[in-house]
């Protein structure tokens, strides 16, 4: 087997030196549409990129090499869906990665690939519209994300707030579909928790003065206050809160981890701040996908989604593996579970992962695939859930106040929907 | 309520501060200008610019004054800011407005004044980054007034208030009782006429930008005082502004200073009936009601 590998691996290296000698005929092509035109948008499509050259090196997938067709959605959703459209219907893909916002991910599935049968993997859409889509059963089984859904985010507010004791707490909350959809679920999970909600008010971005909602909020005299907004709109509400005699308790949602937030708002006001965020897992795998990208890219992955987006191009390929040659969009969506089987041969987010994948695959076997994330695992509606952190301020950026593995963030969002 | 009221007001002060100058030009000059919230911007900044200068140079102006987040240093940038942002004005008019003003007709102004905004915009953004800055980091904080109803005030913006009220007065004061500000209105009603009685029509011009532009500065800069500085905040503030002035009526100023009272507390009194998520469609709601009642505005006069 060795050999033969050797030798695979051999004419791949030939074929790449660009002579006539060719392993394989055929090139399939994947699309992936993604907001290559932001500057943390193009990392995302690089590390996408990354891992089909990997696979490409191992072979390809399904027998032939994967040509990873890339359109710019610009964040709009507008754009977006025209890109899937041009890259479904032109150039033939059934499977598509992307996009970024949900905002931009949910009109493609609706109008481009669900319609049109085709496998979308998204790397970074956490909103729960998906989940709820799913359960209704419109994504006929062709939706997946390798991006925890805001529902762990809002779990561990409900958390910190259980642990600190609150009684009652304000949310402030952005006005868009992110930030309707924390406000949603942070309400349910505090319920849950026996927790009050004071008042929960819309922030709307651009603003010239948050005062009044501020005032809204302020008036049920809640003891902490739980903010889903980004840091522009979120310095202004959190000023105005604290200027008008606002309590210090606060929850932060990871949209505000940034060190504008703290050196605007000021860190002497944010010392009961505690903010949450989903995080790497602390496994092997995580570990080496970091060692990788800094080999190849010069820099560690600290960019939004890299991991992710990484763990989506993977698996997307592994199941065109696992379904084999001209298998339908459908037909590759059905296959996810093969290579993301919890009790299946596990292997590594590599190119030697990849070669392990194959004959296994080829042996009838099933595949547990352990990524840049940790072991994927997707639920019946295609999400998968995270490790946290709860973070807080400190001079020089944020500080992990603790951290919860994958198991405890489970149990804690089951402890909750009991 | 009464909280949301005051609230009203004290928003509604830099909204009329703001209105004036727009309303001015929009007479004069019969153009709707949408740049003209960027010269809120630009004062803004510019102020930022010599406070930060200031307290360097002269630590002994940064001293706060009073119980105001306001510094001797940052008084007398807003006075250099209002020179600076009248310039501005003027320099903008005679690079692009007086030109397409010469050959185009209403509409390329208007295109032209969208164009210039988002310049200015980005410029901004440029030289000082995208993020939000602020004249003082402290948290300036409320002073309660009442426990029942529950009525808080900040120091800074009771200042606000008295120096737009002060600054407006000042203005009514040059508008009815001096030569300059006969010629003003003059310009305003019949530009042809006005020129035969000897009112030059350029130097006029030059002096309503400088005017709307000090005005512009000095709002820009209290509502830096009040919230955050962001290149984007003529942006925020352009709507507000123009419902403030169409409220009003197109040219009058004292329609400007009550427009923007009235946009204000109905932008804040609103948030007692409508959810938050509406809020940004009252100042729209406005116009459409004021216009519905009184297509001129409510100081507005109909004019061929």
């Amino acid at each position: 087997m060795r050999t033969l590998l050797t030798v695979a691996a051999f004419a791949a290296g030939v074929s790449a030196l660009g002579t006539e000698v060719q392993a394989q005929e055929c090139t399939t092509k994947i699309g992936a549409t993604l907001p290559t035109s932001v500057d943390w948008g193009r990392p995302i499509a690089e590390v996408a990129q990354f891992a089909v050259d990997q696979v490409n090196e191992a072979g390809g997938a399904a027998g032939c090499q994967i040509e990873m067709v890339l359109r710019d959605t610009q964040v709009d959703p507008k754009v977006g869906v025209d890109a899937a459209k041009a890259l479904v219907d032109l150039e033939g893909v059934n499977v598509l990665l992307g996009a970024v916002s949900s905002g931009v991910s949910m009109p493609i599935l609706t109008s481009v690939t669900v319609p049109g049968g085709v496998m979308q993997m998204s790397c970074c859409s956490s909103s729960t519209a998906f989940t709820k889509l799913s359960e209704d059963g419109k994504t006929n089984g062709l939706w997946f994300r390798t991006f925890a859904t805001t529902a762990v985010q809002s779990a561990m507010g409900a958390k910190v707030a259980t642990d600190k004791g609150y009684k009652k707490v304000a949310v402030l909350y952005k006005n868009d579909d992110w930030g309707q959809d924390m406000a949603r679920l942070i309400a349910a999970d505090f319920a849950a928790a026996g927790i009050e909600v004071t008042s929960s008010v819309a922030i709307n971005d651009a603003q010239p003065s948050y005062r009044a909602e501020v005032t809204e909020a302020i008036g049920g005299q809640p003891d902490a206050l739980y903010l889903a907004l980004y840091p522009n709109e979120g310095t202004s509400a959190v000023r105005e809160w604290l200027s008008l005699g606002g309590t210090q308790n606060m929850i932060l949602a990871n949209s505000l981890k940034s060190d504008e937030f703290r050196d605007n708002v000021g860190l002497q006001y944010l010392g009961n701040a505690l903010g949450t965020d989903t995080a790497s897992p602390r496994v092997a795998s995580a570990d080496a996908f970091k060692a990788a990208y800094v080999e190849k890219f010069g820099s560690e992955p600290n960019g939004p989604g890299l991991a992710n987006s990484f763990d989506a191009a993977m698996i997307a390929l592994l199941a065109m593996e696992a379904a084999g040659k001209d298998a339908s969009g459908a037909d590759i969506a059905a296959a996810v579970a093969k290579v993301t089987d919890p009790s299946g041969t596990p292997i590594t987010a590599d190119t030697a992962g990849f070669s392990t994948a194959k004959d296994t695959l080829a042996g009838g076997g099933t595949v547990k695939y352990q990524g840049a994330t940790g072991d994927v695992r997707f639920d019946a509606n295609g999400d998968v859930s995270a490790p946290a952190v709860v973070w807080k301020f400190t001079d020089s950026g944020t500080e992990e106040v603790e951290y919860l593995s994958l198991t405890d963030v489970d149990a804690f969002i089951a402890s909750l929907k009991k | 309520m009464i909280q949301h009221l005051v609230d009203g007001i004290l928003v509604g002060s830099f909204l009329s501060l703001g209105a004036i100058g727009l309303t001015m030009v929009m007479h004069i000059l019969r153009f709707a200008n949408f740049s003209h919230a960027e010269l809120l911007s630009i004062g803004a900044y510019c102020a930022l610019v010599f406070d930060k200068l200031f307290e360097s140079l002269l630590p002994v102006l940064s001293a706060k004054i009073g119980p105001l987040s306001m510094t001797g240093a940052l008084s007398l940038s807003i006075l250099i800011s209002m020179v600076v942002t009248g310039l501005s004005a003027v320099l903008i008019d005679n690079l692009v407005f007086r030109r397409v003003r010469q050959k185009g007709g209403e509409l390329s102004m208007v295109f032209a004044s969208f164009g210039m905004s988002l310049v200015i915009r980005n410029v901004i953004g440029l030289i000082f980054g995208l993020s939000s800055e602020l004249y003082s980091r402290d948290i300036a904080f409320a002073m309660v007034l009442s426990r029942d109803p529950l009525l808080l005030v900040k120091p800074d913006q009771v200042f606000v208030l008295i120096a737009a009220l002060l600054i407006m007065f000042v203005l009514y004061l040059v508008f009815s009782r001096t030569t300059f500000g006969f010629a003003l209105r003059a310009i305003a009603e019949n530009p042809s006429l006005a020129q035969v009685h000897g009112v030059n029509l350029k130097q006029m011009i030059v002096a309503v930008w400088i005017i709307g532009g000090a005005l512009g500065a000095l709002a820009g800069v209290f509502y830096g005082l009040s919230y955050q500085i962001t290149p984007v905040m003529g942006r925020d503030l352009v709507l507000p502004i123009f419902a403030a002035t169409i409220v009003g009526g197109i040219g009058s100023v004292y329609g400007a200073v009550l427009g923007g009272f009235i946009v204000g507390i109905a932008s804040n009194i609103a948030l007692v009936v409508l959810p938050s998520g509406y809020s940004p469609s009252v100042p729209f709601l406005m116009i459409l009601l004021v216009l519905l009642i009184r297509p001129n505005g409510l100081f507005g006069e109909a004019r061929a």
